[in-house]
């Protein structure tokens, strides 16, 4: 899974601590999230959706391997 | 998060200070004696035996040198506090690392076991069994730790 929350931070301008701060979580989980080391759980994703304004989908999307 | 199993954060630093001091009364106890201190007091072995190594019959009042079960209990407490505290900021990624620290430090240890089970015999695999007993702790908490460690630290490095 790939996601585009490195792109919707930078347009809603925040840093990796701010958001990871309005989402509860640690800095290392929202940077392990941008570098796709990690794939958050659906209550995390619904969260960043709610943050960035955007359905999940636009935020989070399926790769081939899948 | 809620995370079941784990202690209040606050237990991390009263885990590391028994974790620590164990250590090295354990260190002191394996290099010079582990009669080094006396502290003989009156114990009720569950299970004894009579034979050469050993007069604590079982169910009867006998005298032992408990400097070795403080340091165990030290140790083992200690290590428990300071591995399965939460962080100071536990979450969903933190606990997979966790769990991924479990395994492997579960995979290291009888590893090293079975190693030691081909190439260590007699009274010297009787420490190997002494050791055994902390390993698994001691091996989530080094890789546990690095982890996170490495995990901060590539955050750093983008600043």
């Amino acid at each position: 899974m790939k996601n585009k929350i490195k792109v919707e931070r930078a347009i809603i301008n925040i840093t990796q601590a701010k958001l990871a701060e309005m989402i509860g979580v640690s800095r290392q989980t929202v940077n392990a999230m941008e570098l796709n080391k990690y794939v958050p759980s659906t209550v995390l994703a619904l969260k960043i959706s709610k943050i960035f304004n955007k359905p999940v989908n636009e935020i989070f999307f399926l790769e081939a391997k899948d | 998060m809620k995370s079941r199993f784990l202690f209040s954060h606050k237990y991390k630093p009263l885990g590391w200070f028994l974790f620590l001091i164990g250590l090295i009364f354990g260190i002191v106890l394996v290099i010079y004696d582990f009669d080094y201190f006396n502290l003989e007091i009156k114990v009720f072995p569950l299970i004894g035996e009579s034979g050469v190594f050993s007069v604590n019959r079982s169910l009867e009042w006998s005298t032992n040198n408990i400097a070795d079960e403080l340091v165990a209990i030290f140790i083992i407490v200690g290590g428990i506090l300071v591995a399965f505290s939460k962080t100071k900021d536990e979450d969903e990624y933190i606990s997979k690392i966790r769990m991924e620290s479990l395994i492997w430090a579960t995979y290291v240890n009888y590893g090293v076991l079975i190693l030691a089970v081909l190439l260590v015999f007699d009274l010297s695999f009787f420490s190997v069994l002494i050791y055994n007993m902390f390993t698994v702790l001691l091996f989530f908490i080094i890789r546990f730790h690095y982890v996170l460690y490495k995990s901060k630290k590539v955050i750093e490095d983008e600043e």
